[in-house]
C-alpha cells in the first residue's frame, strides 16, 4: 500500500539557539498521503521542527531524509531548489505577493521552475474552480478575504505537485468557520494530489483534521492525547 | 503633548536594529542633501562676493552733466603672465575726499604703486613682471579688494595728464576699459562677474531640484517603514492629529540630526573646495561659507521640508486605520502630468538671448519639476508593458512592482534621470576646447570655466543620484522584507530576487534616463549657439555610463542587506 511509503523522516534532530534548546532529539516519520499535526505551546520548538524538516534550517545534529535522500547537509542552493520543487508552504498570512494578481501568485513557483508564463498561468487557473475561487483570478491579495487568500496560498503550495506540504498555523488569522473550511480544503486537496501534509498548530480543532497528532514540549515529541500513532517513532529516545 | 513626544521618542529608540538602520539611512540621506544644498546656496554667495570685491576695478564713468563731480580718472588694463591675469588699475586723483575701496589701505600718489601679495612676490622674483607695474611700491592690496586669493593686481598712481589716463582703449573691452572720470571708487560688478553669477544661479537650480526630490524621498523612507505601526496606532484610537504629530516629530528629529551632520560634512569640504579654480583662481574660505543666516535658513528649511514630505506621505495612513493594511490596485495617475511636461518643453523655444535671467531660471525650474512630475506616470506605463510582456518571473515581479508603486520606483531612478536632464542640458552647451589662451584669452577662460562648472554640477547630480539609488534600494528591501523572506523560504533563489530588483530599476532608468536627456537637450537648444561639441558628446556618454554603473553598484551594495533579511528563518509580520 502506497501509504506505507516513508516520504519524510527526521532522526535525532537537535537544534539550539544560544543557550535555548529548541529541539532536544526528535525522531519523526511521515508517510505518503498522511496528514500530521504538530501541536505544542508557543516556544515548544514546533516551528523549529518544521523548519528543520523543510530544509529551511540546518539541525545541529541528526538527519532529515526525503524519499531516502539525505537533505539536511545539502547546500543552500540545493535546499532552495528542493523547497521550490518538492515542498509546498502555507503560512498564517503574508506569503502572497501583494503586487501580483491571484493567478500569477499561484503561477509564480511554476515560472521559477522554468515553465513559460502562459503555461504557468493556465495551470494556475485550473485551481480556481475546485477551490471555490472562480472569477477571482485577476484579484490582488488585498482584494481577497482572509479565507480566499489562504485558498490561493493552498493552490500555490500544491501547484508544483510537491511531496510534502508544510503549513504553519494556516488558520491562525481566520475565524473558526473559515478556518475549518480552509483546513478541510487543505487536507482534501493535499490528499487528492497524493502529497503528505505537516501542519504546525496550537489549535486542537485544526489538529483534528489530521490523521495523526503529535505534541512537542521542551524540544521533545510526546504522544498527543491518544496512544502513539503508527506514524511516530522513537519518542522514547530520551 | 509631552506624552506624545515621549511616545515618539520611545518608538524611535525602540525600533530595533532594522528601525535604527532605517533611521540611519534617512539621517545619511538628509546629511548628504544638506551638505549639497549648502553648496548650491554657497555658490551664489561666492560669486556675488567676487563680483562685489572686484567692482572697484570696473569704473562707472560719469556722464556729461555729472562731470563736475569727478574726483578721479580711472583706467584698467588686464594682461597675462602665463595663464594668470595681471590687472593694473591706473588712478589719477583729481579732487580730495575720495573714499578708499575695502582692502585698499591708501591711494597711491603719482609714481607710487600698490601690489597684491601674490603680485609683489612674483615681481620680486621676475624682473619682467616688475617692469609691467612701474612705480615705487607704496603698500599692499588686501584680500577685500581681490577677487580670489593669489590674484595679480596693482593699483598705480598717476597725474591726470599722463598718456594712460587719456588714451582710448581699442582692444577687447574686457581687457581694458578706457580712462574715465569717476566720482568714487565704488564701481559696479563687471559684465563678466554678472555672467558668472547668472551661470551660478542656473547651476544652483540644476543641483537643488534633484536635492529636494531626494530629501523628500528620504522623508518618505521613514514614513513607509512606519506605515504599519502608525496604522496600528490609529486602530488603538490615536487621532489623526496625534499620528501626524508623532510622525512629523520623528521625521523632523531625524532630519535635524541629519542636517547638522550635513553642516559638518560641508564644513569639512570647504578647504578642498577653495582649490577649485574658476575665472583664474580659487576661493577664500569665507566665499565658500555662505554666512550664518543662509546656513541657519538651510538648517531650518531641511527639517521643515522633510516634515512636510512626511505629512504628505502619511495621508493614506491618516485617512483610515485600514488604509495601508489592505493593498489594492492603486488608482492610475493622470496623463495631465505628462501634459505639464509637454507644455514646459513647448515653452522653451520662446526663450532666447533676449529673455531675462529670471524667466530662464523659472522655465528651467518648471521643466525640471515637470520631468519629476511626469516620471511616476511614465514608470507606471513602463511597468504595465513590462508585466504584460514578461516571460520570466524576475521580469514579471519587476513589472508588477512598477505598476504597484510607480512613485517609489521613480524615486530610485529620479536622481539619475534628473541628472540626465542636466547632462542633456549641459552636453549641448559644453564648448569645444579649440580656443587657446593666445588668440582669445578671455573667451578661452570663460569656456574653461563653463567646463569646470558643468563638471561640478554633474558630479553633484551624480552623487545625489547614486546615494539616492542606494538608499532607496536599501529601504525598499526593508519595506518588503517579509515578502522577500517568505519567497526565499519557499525556495526562490536570491538571484531571482536580485534580478527582479535590478530590472525594477534598470527598465525605468533606461526609458526615463533617455527621456530626460532628450528633455534637457530640448531646454538647452535656445541657448546653444555652439553646435554640440565632441567634448559635450563625450560628457554625455560618460554621464550615461557613470549613471548606469552607479545605480547598478548602489543596488549591488544592498545585496548583503537582502541576504540578511531573507536569512531570517522565521519571518513574522511586525
Amino acid at each position: 500500500m502506497s501509504s506505507q511509503t516513508v516520504v519524510l523522516s527526521g532522526t535525532g534532530l537537535r537544534k539550539s539557539f544560544g543557550p535555548t534548546v529548541a529541539l532536544a532529539g526528535v525522531d519523526l516519520v511521515i508517510h505518503r498521503g498522511e496528514a500530521l499535526a504538530i501541536m505544542g505551546p508557543s516556544g515548544s520548538g514546533k516551528s523549529t521542527l518544521l523548519h528543520c524538516l523543510a530544509g529551511i534550517m540546518k539541525p545541529d545534529s541528526g538527519e532529515v531524509h526525503l524519499l531516502g535522500e539525505r537533505i539536511d547537509r545539502l547546500g543552500e542552493r540545493r535546499r532552495s531548489a528542493l523547497r521550490r520543487t518538492r515542498f509546498g508552504f502555507v503560512f498564517q498570512f503574508g506569503q502572497l505577493l501583494p503586487e501580483l494578481p491571484a493567478d500569477e501568485n499561484i503561477a509564480l513557483p511554476l515560472m521559477l521552475g522554468g515553465l513559460p508564463r502562459g503555461q504557468a498561468v493556465r495551470r494556475a487557473r485550473e485551481w480556481f474552480g475546485p477551490l471555490g475561487l472562480a472569477g477571482m483570478e485577476g484579484r490582488r491579495p488585498g482584494e481577497l478575504s482572509g479565507g480566499q487568500a489562504q485558498r490561493v496560498a493552498i493552490a500555490r503550495a500544491l501547484v508544483v505537485r510537491p511531496a510534502v506540504v508544510f503549513a504553519d498555523e494556516p488558520t491562525g488569522a481566520l475565524d473558526q468557520a473559515t478556518g475549518h473550511e480552509t483546513m478541510r480544503l487543505l487536507v482534501e486537496a493535499t490528499r487528492h494530489n497524493d502529497a503528505s501534509l505537516v501542519v504546525v498548530t496550537h489549535d486542537p480543532q485544526v489538529a483534528r483534521w489530521c490523521d495523526h497528532v503529535i505534541e512537542v514540549r521542551d524540544g521533545r515529541v510526546l504522544p498527543y492525547a491518544t496512544p502513539a500513532p503508527a506514524s511516530m517513532a522513537g519518542t522514547e529516545g530520551r | 503633548m509631552r506624552s506624545l513626544f515621549d511616545l515618539t521618542w520611545r518608538l524611535l529608540r525602540g525600533g530595533g536594529r532594522r528601525g535604527l538602520l532605517g533611521s540611519s539611512l534617512t539621517l545619511a540621506a538628509v546629511a548628504v542633501s544638506t551638505a549639497l544644498l549648502l553648496f548650491a546656496v554657497a555658490v551664489n554667495f561666492a560669486f556675488a562676493g567676487r563680483a562685489e570685491r572686484g567692482a572697484w576695478r570696473n569704473p562707472v564713468p560719469l556722464t556729461g552733466t555729472e562731470t563736475g563731480q569727478a574726483r578721479a580718472v580711472q583706467a584698467v588694463r588686464t594682461g597675462f603672465v602665463g595663464d594668470r591675469a595681471l590687472t593694473v588699475v591706473h588712478l589719477a586723483v583729481l579732487a580730495p575726499g575720495l573714499a578708499l575701496p575695502p582692502g585698499v589701505p591708501r591711494l597711491p600718489a603719482p609714481g607710487e604703486v600698490l601690489l597684491s601679495p601674490a603680485l609683489a612676490e612674483l615681481a620680486a622674483d621676475d624682473p619682467s613682471v616688475a617692469a609691467r607695474v612701474p612705480g615705487r611700491r607704496a603698500g599692499t592690496i588686501g584680500d577685500e579688494a581681490l577677487v580670489h586669493p593669489g590674484e595679480l593686481v596693482a593699483l598705480a598712481g598717476h597725474t591726470p595728464g599722463e598718456a594712460i589716463m587719456t588714451a582710448q582703449w581699442k582692444g577687447d573691452y574686457r581687457l581694458g576699459p578706457s580712462a574715465s572720470k569717476v566720482a568714487d571708487l565704488t564701481g559696479a560688478p563687471s559684465s563678466d562677474a554678472t555672467a558668472y553669477q547668472a551661470l551660478a544661479a542656473v547651476a544652483s537650480v540644476l543641483m537643488v531640484v534633484p536635492l529636494l526630490v531626494f530629501g523628500g524621498a528620504a522623508a518618505r523612507l521613514t514614513v513607509a517603514r512606519r506605515d504599519r505601526r502608525l496604522s496600528s496606532l490609529r486602530l488603538v484610537g490615536a487621532t489623526p492629529g496625534q499620528v501626524v504629530a508623532m510622525t512629523v516629530a520623528e521625521a523632523v528629529v531625524t532630519a535635524l540630526a541629519g542636517a547638522l551632520c550635513g553642516l559638518l560634512l560641508y564644513a569639512a569640504a570647504i578647504w578642498p573646495l577653495t582649490g577649485v579654480r574658476i575665472a583664474g583662481g580659487g576661493w577664500f574660505a569665507s566665499d565658500i561659507w555662505p554666512g550664518v543666516l543662509p546656513v541657519g535658513a538651510v538648517l531650518l528649511a531641511v527639517p521643515l521640508l522633510v516634515g512636510l514630505s512626511a505629512v504628505v506621505g502619511l495621508r493614506r495612513v491618516v485617512v483610515g486605520p485600514l488604509g495601508v493594511a489592505r493593498r489594492q490596485t492603486p488608482p492610475g495617475m493622470r496623463f495631465v502630468r505628462v501634459l505639464v511636461l509637454i507644455a514646459c518643453l513647448a515653452a522653451t523655444p520662446l526663450l532666447g538671448a533676449g529673455v531675462s535671467l529670471t524667466v530662464v531660471v523659472a522655465v528651467l525650474s518648471a521643466a525640471f519639476l515637470a520631468v519629476n512630475l511626469a516620471g511616476p506616470w511614465v514608470v507606471g506605463v513602463i511597468g504595465r508593458i513590462t508585466a504584460a510582456t514578461a516571460r520570466r518571473p524576475a521580469a514579471l515581479l519587476a513589472g508588477r512592482r512598477l505598476v504597484d508603486d510607480p512613485r517609489s520606483a521613480w524615486r530610485t531612478v529620479s536622481g539619475v534621470a534628473l541628472t540626465g536632464f542636466v547632462a542633456g542640458f549641459i552636453g549641448l552647451l559644453t564648448p569645444s576646447a579649440s580656443l587657446s589662451i593666445e588668440n582669445d584669452p578671455m573667451t578661452a577662460w570663460l569656456l574653461r570655466d563653463i567646463r569646470t562648472g558643468t563638471l561640478i554640477v554633474l558630479v553633484v547630480s551624480f552623487l545625489v543620484a547614486i546615494v539616492s539609488a542606494g538608499i532607496t534600494a536599501a529601504s525598499s528591501i526593508l519595506d518588503r522584507r517579509q515578502t522577500y523572506a517568505l519567497l526565499r523560504l519557499a525556495g526562490t533563489d536570491l538571484a531571482v530576487l536580485d534580478r527582479a530588483r535590478l530590472l525594477e530599476t534598470l527598465v525605468p532608468l533606461t526609458v526615463m534616463g533617455g527621456g530626460s536627456i532628450a528633455a534637457g537637450v530640448c531646454c538647452a537648444l535656445p541657448f546653444a549657439r555652439l553646435t554640440m561639441s565632441g567634448t559635450g558628446a563625450l560628457t554625455l556618454l560618460v554621464c550615461v555610463v557613470a549613471g548606469f554603473a552607479g545605480v547598478i553598484a548602489a543596488g549591488a551594495a544592498s545585496r548583503p542587506l537582502l541576504r540578511s533579511v531573507t536569512a531570517d528563518p522565521a519571518p513574522r509580520p511586525d
